[in-house]
């Protein structure tokens, strides 16, 4: 059978490239795509350890849709801010949204 | 459990191919398809491929979860990701103009040293991962029982309803919040 | 009917919520806001009077309020002929006040301010008739209090009447701390507070008369008697229709109430009692003698409340409670109408000089006939309502057999009179002494002027008539000898008997004309003092301190000499190295503040990198 090491090194791939994706990307949506990698890495995690160590018990599956729902309201949030700051600003890149910096 | 790959495996069973061969084979794909879909997100030019890429990436995750006895977050991941959140993206996308230009350069200019560092951090962990004796289920006795629908769903009325409670509200304000900042102002 | 009566306060109560909310938007419809509770408060406290006059239904407790270690408080309501008859009075004439302020106030900027004051006002004042227990009425007294200070300094530009305000509240609050301290003792010595077990407490007399005594200081506080009587004629820097209100129904009425809600304090020992009665004829009689000097028509009105509010202290000192309580409620009436008046009066010219009005009969009809019906009200001339109420405390001042207070009275009835009608008779006759246009004020304003002016009239029926004719006689002529002295000074005489009097007479005059130097005697006794403790304070600072500090100087000066040529070399030596060499560490430091928010990550994931390679090779 598959081991539980695989999965996670599935995880920590999937992880990896959001987190290289949340450090390059320059569209605030790009960003927030990456994010959703690295979420989705967390739950892979999450799952697996259920699996391997949870037996049947839930609690891993249950707290991986609770992480889908939190992915879910921050997408929503975070899309409507970028096209929030796209009218008002005419720009999508995140270096040019810095009118409250310094 | 494993209904799905059962039936998957007995059908090509019935060609003479070894059951196990067959269910580690298609994970393999599977991850694999994901890894280089999710390469596709973070690396592609055009943002809007970056959304089916990533609509698809999460489409073999929910794969993956198949070999994990967790068919309800494998649909539920389908509805909620590629059914909600990428449409979402793809809305957002089209919204705001310009962004599907290939000329824009996508990338800022810590590309090299992020890679860098993503690479340690990526290897470091594999190294983790690999040099801790994990618990592997022995071969044959790959029926581990977990949780069933019904499972879940009890769980989630009684022992974190709380928690169910929370994660409504959070989504109810997300909502209400969206609303309000997305409303054009006169 | 009865039942309703704690809701009498929250209509007023929640037209000043609506009105200091939404004042900027209802403009002139807060006024209605606040009328139309007025006017329900109004509908309900004519149910309950009615409720307790024919069915007797009484007091009543709508839930707990306080309950710790074995005390516990009430919300009640006290439902007795007394607080019915002032609820009557104090929603009757608020109503008409505010109807008035409609036409007084109608070009004010805070307009709906205004209206919202006088709603809270009136609300503490229903509240604190309507409390059962000490700390209730504590807390609406405290609201009264705070209501007179914003509405006397309602024209806060103003120095005067900012001033004023000040005043009324700092007075009025040396009386509330006696009142607060008698709350207390009451409680720590009897172990309760409400009204209805005071009769009967159970503690020795002279805790009883220091209670009670304390309780009388904050009276006296609110109804201006002497010594605390000298914010009640600053107050006159408000508008109008609050002194109206002031005088006539919430505050000064307040004191007097207090003492007859308390009676039963009153009467369990006789100090307390005499010190009530001596202290209301010093004031009945002072406040009187001023008025009879005073040019300014809302001024003599000022004192002549305090006058009326010593004569029913006086009543209530000498046992006369029903005495007390009726003036109360007849002194509402036509004092209410009296400033009404003056306010319309004023309105019309623009003066408060009496000296420099005349002859306003002819042009405000309605204005100088209900100042008039007012006059005779308050001179005591049958069938007038104050005829009835004055007769009724001589009388039972005659009865406690007092002959020096009831000389007081007496004297004090026939001041009353005589300024009354010196003020009428200056005022609505005669030819015009300045240059005026004076004209009618608009129905708004006449139309309370004249229902009030009946209820003057009327106001002496509301309860059984009791003939006594020994002191009506006595009354009459003193009220007729009032009038025909100021007849004859300023009508037949015009100007030349005073004069002559105020010649003969010049040491009293002054005195009195300077309102008995009370004024002074407080700024000499005690503000004075104050600045002088203040000045030597201040002297000690700039002489000692300051010299101290200045030597101190001088020294550091001598020390900074010979510490600046060490600091022009060397440490600022010291100091421009480490300037360079921060300067160039930031130069470097500076690349890493790139304020670009992936960068911050990329250095923070940096770190967590190096952190795990730590620990992979430390670690294990």
């Amino acid at each position: 059978m598959i081991p539980q090491s695989h999965f996670l090194i599935l995880g920590a791939v999937l992880f990896a490239t959001g987190l290289y994706g949340a450090l390059t990307r320059r569209t605030a949506i790009g960003i927030l795509m990456s994010i959703e990698l690295i979420l989705n890495a967390a739950n892979i995690n999450l799952i697996t350890f259920n699996k391997f160590l949870g037996g049947p018990d839930s609690l891993g599956q249950v707290f991986a849709l609770f992480v889908m729902a939190i992915a879910a309201a921050s997408a929503v949030i975070g899309l409507v801010l970028v096209i929030a700051v796209y009218r008002n600003m005419k720009t999508i890149f995140t270096e040019n949204m810095n009118i409250m910096k310094w | 459990m494993n209904g799905l790959i059962r039936q998957l495996s007995d059908i090509v069973n019935n060609y003479g191919l070894p059951q196990d061969f067959v269910v580690q084979a298609s994970f393999y794909v599977l991850a694999g398809l994901a890894c280089a879909f999710a390469f596709g997100v973070v690396a592609m030019r055009n943002i809007f491929h970056c959304a089916v890429s990533l609509a698809l990436c999460l489409f073999c995750v929910a794969g993956v979860y198949l070999f994990l006895n967790a068919e309800f977050l494998a649909i539920a991941q389908v509805i909620i990701y590629v059914g909600a959140i990428v449409t979402l993206f793809l809305f957002a996308i089209m919204l705001t103009a310009n962004i599907k230009d290939r000329s824009i350069r996508q990338a800022n200019r810590q590309v090299l040293v992020s890679a860098c560092v993503t690479a340690a951090i990526l290897s470091f962990f594999i190294y983790i991962i690999t040099g801790n004796a994990w618990k592997t289920p022995a071969p044959g006795a790959a029926v581990l029982a977990g949780p069933g629908l019904d499972d879940i769903g009890r769980a989630l009325m009684s022992a974190y309803a709380l928690p169910f409670e929370f994660i409504s509200l959070i989504l109810l304000a997300a909502l209400v919040g969206a609303i309000v900042i997305g409303k054009v102002k006169k | 009917m009865v039942k309703y009566a704690h809701l009498i306060p929250l209509f007023p109560f929640a037209a000043f919520a609506v009105n200091i909310l939404f004042g900027r938007r209802l403009k002139k419809a807060s006024a209605l806001v606040s009328i139309g509770a007025s006017v329900a408060a109004l509908a309900i406290a004519v149910m309950a009077y009615i409720g307790n006059a024919c069915g007797g239904e009484g007091s009543y407790t709508i839930g707990r309020w306080i309950s710790f270690n074995g005390f516990s408080l009430d919300f009640g309501v006290t439902i007795d002929p007394l607080s019915c008859m002032m609820l009557l009075v104090v929603t009757v004439v608020g109503t008409l006040i505010q109807i008035y302020s409609i036409g007084y106030m109608h070009d004010d900027k805070r307009y709906s301010r205004f209206f919202a004051y006088m709603s809270l006002f009136m609300g503490s004042m229903l509240g604190l008739l309507l409390s059962d227990n000490f700390v209730m009425l504590y807390i609406f007294w405290e609201g009264v209090g705070l209501c007179s200070y914003l509405l006397i300094s309602f024209w806060f530009e103003r120095p005067a009447a900012a001033k004023a305000g000040m005043k009324a509240f700092i007075t009025t609050r040396i009386g509330d701390t006696g009142l607060l301290i008698g709350i207390l003792m009451l409680f720590f010595t009897a172990k309760t507070l409400y009204f209805k077990d005071l009769a009967g407490l159970g503690i020795n007399d002279a805790t009883l008369t220091v209670i009670a005594l304390l309780i009388f200081c904050g009276a006296a506080g609110k109804s201006a008697q002497f010594p605390l009587h000298v914010w009640l004629p600053d107050a006159m820097e408000g508008p109008t229709p609050v002194s109206a209100l002031i005088h006539a129904a919430t505050m000064v009425a307040a004191g007097v109430y207090l003492v007859a809600r308390t009676y039963g304090l009153f009467l369990s020992q006789h100090t307390s009692l005499t010190w009530v009665a001596y202290i209301g004829a010093i004031t009945a009689l002072m406040a009187a003698t001023i008025a009879t000097c005073n040019n300014d028509i809302k001024r003599i009105l000022a004192y002549s409340t305090i006058s009326q509010l010593g004569l029913m202290m006086l009543a209530l000192g000498v046992g006369g409670y029903e005495g007390g309580t009726f003036h109360l409620m007849t002194h509402a009436f036509f004092k209410a109408l009296l400033f009404l008046c003056a306010g319309s009066v004023i309105h019309a010219v623009h003066t408060q000089d009496i000296f420099k009005m005349g002859g306003l009969l002819g042009k405000m009809k309605a204005t100088g006939w209900t100042l008039i019906i007012g006059g005779l009200a308050i001179s005591g001339v049958p069938p007038f309502s104050g005829f009835w109420s004055k007769d009724e405390i001589l009388s039972e001042i005659l009865k406690g057999g007092h002959p020096v207070l009831f000389g007081v009275a007496a004297l004090t009835s026939l001041l009353t009179a005589f300024y009354m009608f010196r003020l009428i008779f200056i005022v609505l006759f005669g030819k015009p002494r300045s240059e005026l246009h004076a004209h009618e004020s608009p129905a708004v304003m006449t139309v309370p002027l004249v229902i009030l002016a009946a209820f003057a009239i009327f106001a002496g029926f509301f309860r059984p008539v009791k003939f006594e004719f020994l002191t009506m006689g006595v009354s009459i002529a003193i009220s007729l000898t009032g009038i025909g002295a100021a007849y004859a000074f300023y009508i037949l005489n015009n100007k030349l008997l005073p004069a002559s009097l105020r010649s003969r007479f010049a040491f009293l005059y002054k005195l009195v004309s300077n309102k008995y130097y009370v004024d002074e005697i407080y700024d000499a006794l005690v503000i004075r003092p104050c600045m002088r403790f203040a000045d030597i304070a201040s002297g000690f600072d700039s002489k000692v301190v300051d010299g101290a500090v200045n030597l101190t100087a001088y020294l550091s000066v001598i020390a900074g000499k010979v510490q600046s040529w060490f600091d022009l070399y060397i440490v600022d030596g010291i100091v421009n190295m480490t300037a360079n060499v921060t300067w160039l560490c930031s130069a470097i430091l500076r690349r890493f503040q790139t304020g670009f928010v992936q960068n911050y990550i990329l250095i923070a994931f940096f770190g967590l990198a190096i952190m795990i390679l730590i620990k992979l090779i430390g670690g294990r």
